[in-house]
């Protein structure tokens, strides 16, 4: 090397390292960026149901994030600015917000009591999807996805975890990719088996959510107590249980990857029928009651009849994660 | 041959220095090592904070961006092949290994400028991917050419070492941005720009284009004369000794998945598992590539290997204390230290001059594919005979593979019956 190149390149290194500096203090001195203030708009009134939902903004997603409760088509707003969640749920008086930590590089699930106060919180291993807390309160269940590290150049698939939580404690208990699944009777494991979308049945033991592996999505029925999930069908994605328990709502793949129609199917019988919802919606859906259901479109909640019937209307504006509050 | 004192003014620590000059690692390796570093500190900067970056500015769902690097992954493998051939036949590994660094800086610019929708940041992460598919095998090229033929693992194992040093600094660069200023993801995308530009300003100013290895005279090989490689019998004899062992190795991936079943449940674990290993590699890479080009670079690989099978082993126990978890992760950090870039090195030391860089191209793209079937066909065992059986078919057929592959590794090294 010439020593004039040494030199071009010395300079180089210095004004990088100056540029670099200067841009970092000016983005940390600047204002922060880190306010979570949409608000949702009320569009029909349901009598009779409380819901809880996070509020998301139509231009600008920093704004997301605050849980407000809709209570007769009057919006009141309730975690003031402690919890900003990507998702939330909550049963008898305990809530899982999962968000992005204050630091805003890690992400963490928030549990609160019924007055919306934090109370644990607990780091998590990846980006928040799904979180359900059983009817008495007593557990949670949560899904994160991972994305593969690139380490040495080799990247894991894409995957999900699922944690079950004490909601008393805030304590991790264990983790869903640990349970023993079993198929037609055999013990049933792949590598690439991953878990996700859990609802409880209300003696809170009981649970259900999807097994993916492979092009399959399975439906299956576990048990927290036994650590053991057995699989009762295939292409269920996200169930929720009905409150009378006899049903449950799912989404169902259709062709390409990332497509799916909300459909329902009867514990009795397996079979399964689809919903007036015509458009593509990626949500676990939530049971207002035991006719009608609530989910997102990623920007506005919509009700629409269990049975099939009807149409799908839009309840709320600039809001996503609803949680019935009624029924519980 | 360039000492890396004549660099001081880059490389500013004494101790490393002093090292430097004990191992004898040409200076073109040690700035190749830096170009690595500064370009995976960049990627990795970037890569780190997508995923939240994705949600929070755009509001889109993670699952975009599993999708999106999922579809030029493959694209990248066979965009090495090509360049490891354009690099020998235009004599010019240095330009067409710089354009692969510059095609990944100017996605890093595109990203400040522009990396506001989906389709954008897919465009650019697949800029990312097929400019690291361009830029490896010609600088691989360039590391073989610019050692001495006895100095290749050592010259390997520093470029390694300094490349994944830079693949773990990336995410802490990233973080420590972030902690000091919040969500302001555009102050990562410019220090990630200003790394990448800084790697490819390196390879310009401080990389020599003709090493001393380099073919100064003769014809530019023709596309025939790389294809007619597979006959040359001792690069045949290495490709299938490569091809027989890497179908045989399961990724760290699985593997990871395999270790997580064994060991007490901890959320927090998992991400280390990555870590552990990685420094281990880092570690690892000097002191084991020095070994190699001191008692022989075939055994080192054949060492390596013999890891991995322990580690396949411990998949096979019933659970795992962190004690032995750990151990592990060492083990895998060794195998990759062991087999990386001595396998590089065994390459560059017999193939001919004018086709380095199609010879390292075959050779890494025959390894990842082989390492990508066997990945498939491990898992597709796992679903039908459950994991432990998967693990003792593997561990059989690894076995095999490593005694297999004494023969043809062995011949492979005698000395060519012409030329």
């Amino acid at each position: 090397m010439g020593s004039r190149n040494g030199k071009i390149l010395v300079a180089l290194a210095v004004l990088c390292v100056l540029g670099a500096g200067a841009y970092i203090a000016y983005a940390a001195l600047g204002p922060s960026e880190t306010i979570t203030d949409a608000r949702p708009e009320a569009k029909a009134v349901l009598s009779d149901s409380n819901v809880m939902v996070r509020a998301v903004d139509p231009e600008d997603p920093r704004l997301n994030g605050r849980v407000y409760v809709v209570h007769d088509g009057h919006v009141e707003r309730h975690s003031g600015g402690q919890l900003a969640c990507e998702r939330v749920y909550f049963a008898a008086g305990r809530g899982i917000c999962m968000g992005v930590a204050e630091s805003g590089v890690d992400y963490v699930a928030t549990i609160f009591d019924a007055k919306m106060h934090p109370v644990h919180t607990i780091r998590l291993s990846g980006f928040p999807s799904r979180a359900r807390v059983s009817t008495d309160g007593r557990y949670g269940a949560m899904t994160v996805f991972v994305t593969g590290d690139s380490y040495l150049g080799t990247s894991a698939a894409f995957s999900t975890r699922t944690y079950i939580v004490d909601m008393a404690t805030g304590e991790p208990l264990d983790q869903l990719e640990r349970f023993h699944v079993s198929k037609d009777g055999k013990p049933f494991d792949a590598p690439d088996f991953n878990f996700w979308g859990v609802t409880f049945a209300k003696d809170s033991n009981r649970f259900y959510a999807t097994l993916g592996t492979g092009d399959h999505h399975y439906l299956v029925e576990g048990s927290v107590r036994d650590r053991s999930m057995r699989v009762l069908r295939d292409g269920v994605e996200c169930p929720s249980l009905s409150p009378d328990g006899t049903r449950i709502a799912f989404k169902s793949r259709i062709g390409e990857q990332t497509r799916w129609r909300l459909r329902v199917l009867s514990l009795a019988t397996l079979q399964d029928h689809g919903l007036a919802e015509k458009r593509s919606i990626d949500d676990q859906v939530e049971w207002l009651d035991d006719e009608n259901l609530v989910y997102s479109d990623g920007q506005n909640v919509y009700a629409v009849p269990a049975n099939g019937g009807g149409e799908p209307q839009q309840i709320l504006k600039n809001a996503t994660s609803p949680v019935s509050l009624h029924v519980r | 041959m360039y000492q890396v004192e004549a660099s001081k003014a880059l490389l500013k620590p004494k101790l490393w220095a002093r090292r430097s000059a004990r191992l004898n690692v040409p200076r073109n390796v040690v700035m190749l090592g830096m170009v690595s570093m500064l370009t995976d500190v960049s990627s990795e900067m970037v890569a780190t904070i997508l995923p939240l970056y994705l949600v929070f500015s755009l509001g889109a769902s993670p699952l975009a961006l599993g999708a999106i690097d999922g579809t030029y992954r493959g694209a990248a493998a066979l965009v090495q092949v090509a360049s490891g051939f354009a690099a020998d036949r235009w004599r010019k590994p240095k330009e067409v290994a710089g354009a692969g660094y510059g095609i990944s800086a100017v996605g890093k610019v595109a990203l400040v400028a522009a990396g506001n929708t989906i389709g954008g940041i897919g465009a650019i992460v697949a800029f990312d991917r097929i400019g690291k598919g361009i830029r490896t095998a010609p600088r691989d090229a360039l590391i073989s050419l610019s050692s001495s033929k006895a100095g290749l693992a050592t010259a390997f194992g520093v470029h390694r070492a300094m490349d994944s040093a830079g693949a773990m600094l990336g995410p802490l660069i990233a973080f420590g941005i972030l902690l000091a200023a919040p969500a302001r993801f555009d102050a990562v995308f410019v220090v990630s720009t200003l790394f990448a530009i800084l790697g490819v300003a390196v390879l310009i100013l401080t990389v020599q284009g003709k090493p001393k290895r380099a073919p100064r005279e003769g014809n530019a090989p023709s596309l025939r004369a790389a294809a007619g490689l597979v006959k040359d019998r001792r690069f045949a004899l290495l490709l299938v000794a490569a091809t027989v062992l890497s179908l045989t190795s399961v990724s760290d991936a699985m593997l990871y998945v395999g270790l997580q079943r064994k060991i007490d449940f901890a959320p927090a674990v998992f991400p280390l598992l990555y870590v552990i290993t990685a420094v281990a590699f880092m570690g690892l890479a000097i002191p084991v590539g020095q070994l190699a080009d001191r008692v022989g670079r075939v055994p080192v690989l054949l060492a390596g290997y013999a890891l991995l099978f322990i580690v396949y082993g411990a998949l096979l126990m019933s659970s795992l204390g962190y004690g032995l978890l750990v151990l592990c992760l060492l083990g895998l950090g060794g195998y990759f230290a062991a087999t990386e870039g001595v396998l590089a090195a065994i390459a560059g030391a017999l193939l001919p001059e004018d086709l380095q860089a199609s010879g390292l191209g075959m050779l890494t793209t025959v390894v990842s594919i082989g390492n990508l079937l066997s990945s498939l066909v491990f898992g597709a065992l796992w679903l039908e005979l459950g994991l432990r059986n998967a693990v003792l078919v593997f561990g059989a057929g690894l076995a095999l593979a490593i005694v297999a592959a004494v023969p043809l590794l062995l011949r492979s090294q005698r000395a060519p019956v012409h030329g």
